[in-house]
């Protein structure tokens, strides 16, 4: 949120973070370069270069893709998906240099065009074994490059939130790719099974924690609310941590429930920037901040404070003793509802 | 399979080409247009959303139309 764009919306933690992400893949690469010089000292430098970038965009890929849920599950996690956008450009950078050089290597010193070269050097494209696997890498980068340099809020605001999100997802594609990519590139080259066994293994983790997320959301949006004279029996208050919110379901929409200063609001579950769940955000200097990149609302009416423009629904609460109680008809974006007192 | 290697390589740099040249005038012109936050943005930042620019230009040249025709 600003009035203009800058190059990197850094503060003091985004620093450190990637303080961190700069310093774990120096270390990586520098470990790898170790292990595999002592180990295979006839190891070329391209060589060590391709393998150490390649593996490194692997494994943060990996983390990239278990982020999500794991905030989902615990909200300790939730720091990490801050900065999820900076460690995917580092991951896009790390198989840039993967790829560059292994054009470079294997596609660029001869007399045909490096780019028609991957696609043309093998053509056995009807052989599962054979495949050309570095034709599903390059697939795999461009996936990453489009994600990587439409990473800045300004393609988020001009691309609209879904086309943005719809282009954000296809990392689930190039997840595939490169799977395929490596494990064709593991039995044509050298076949190792720690290498497959540490794909497999990075797989079922992604796999399960994606089903394990999908189940606690489902059993969510699949709880029946008892109905009394058209409003819906939600909670007690006490279910409801201070500056935070529970959510339910409401209508076939998400509703996030805050309770802060004596007060409770219920608010749409759902940001405007880029879809985050606001009800696993918290209240901060008295507005409601998204998990994901600190957009802001009003608990009260749902705006984002002047001058930021966006607005979410808003819902109306009552208590009967200490049992929270919803009207399931959304108000229009940003209109004012009296917070419930407790 | 080598035809259809050739029309997708060239379709694809037909995309890109299309791309970088629309990225030349919508980082320092057309932005501006459907973006009232680019006026104040610095020529760096302009830098580094040209590879989104050539990457995603179908999407923004629309909106560019779209702006153009409702001020019409």
């Amino acid at each position: 949120m600003g009035l203009d764009y800058q190059l990197v919306l850094w503060n003091k933690h985004k620093k450190t973070y990637d303080k961190i992400i700069v310093l774990s893949m120096l270390l990586y690469i520098i470990l790898f370069a170790v292990v595999t010089l002592v180990f295979n000292s006839e190891t070329s430098i391209e060589t060590l270069i391709i393998r150490a970038f390649g593996t490194l965009a692997i494994i943060m890929l990996h983390i990239i893709l278990v982020i999500g849920p794991l905030c989902r599950l615990n909200s300790r996690f939730l720091p990490i998906l801050y900065n999820r956008r900076h460690l995917g450009v580092s991951m896009f950078i790390a198989a840039l240099i993967h790829g560059g050089f292994s054009i470079f290597q294997f596609h660029a010193l001869g007399d045909v065009n490096p780019i028609y070269s991957i696609f043309t050097s093998n053509m056995d494209y009807g052989s599962l074994i054979n495949f050309p696997f570095q034709v599903l890498g390059f697939l795999a980068l461009l996936i990453l490059f489009v994600m990587a340099s439409t990473s800045h809020d300004f393609f988020l605001a001009n691309l609209s939130a879904k086309v943005w999100k719809r282009l954000h997802m296809m990392v689930y594609f190039a997840y595939t790719l490169i799977i395929a990519h490596v494990f064709l590139g593991a039995f044509q080259q050298e076949t190792s099974p720690f290498t497959i066994g540490v794909l497999i293994l990075g797989f079922i983790v992604i796999a399960s924690l994606h089903i394990t997320t999908a189940f606690k959301e489902r059993k969510i949006d699949r709880a029946k609310n008892e109905e009394k004279e058209g409003w819906l029996k939600v909670c007690n208050i006490s279910e409801i941590d201070e500056d935070r919110a529970k959510i339910f379901t409401v209508d076939n929409e998400r509703v996030a429930i805050f309770k802060y200063d004596r007060k409770l609001s219920a608010i749409h579950n759902v940001c405007k920037h880029q879809g985050g769940p606001l009800g696993e955000g918290k209240i901060i200097d008295g507005c409601i901040t998204c998990p994901w990149h600190g957009y802001q609302y009003l608990p009260s009416n749902g705006q984002s404070p002047p001058p930021f423009t966006e607005k979410v629904s808003t819902y109306e609460l009552k208590l009967e003793g200490t049992t929270v109680y919803i009207n399931p008809k959304a108000f229009d974006e940003g209109t004012e509802v009296t917070p419930c007192k407790y | 399979m080598e035809l259809i290697i050739n029309i997708f390589l060239g379709i694809l740099g037909v995309y890109f080409l299309i791309g970088f040249l629309f990225a030349l005038y919508f980082s320092f012109k057309g932005a501006n247009k459907i973006d009232p936050l680019m006026t104040d943005t610095k020529k760096k930042v302009r830098f580094l959303l040209f590879s989104g620019i050539v990457a995603t230009w179908p999407f923004l040249i629309a909106k560019v139309f779209k702006s153009n025709t409702s001020q019409l």
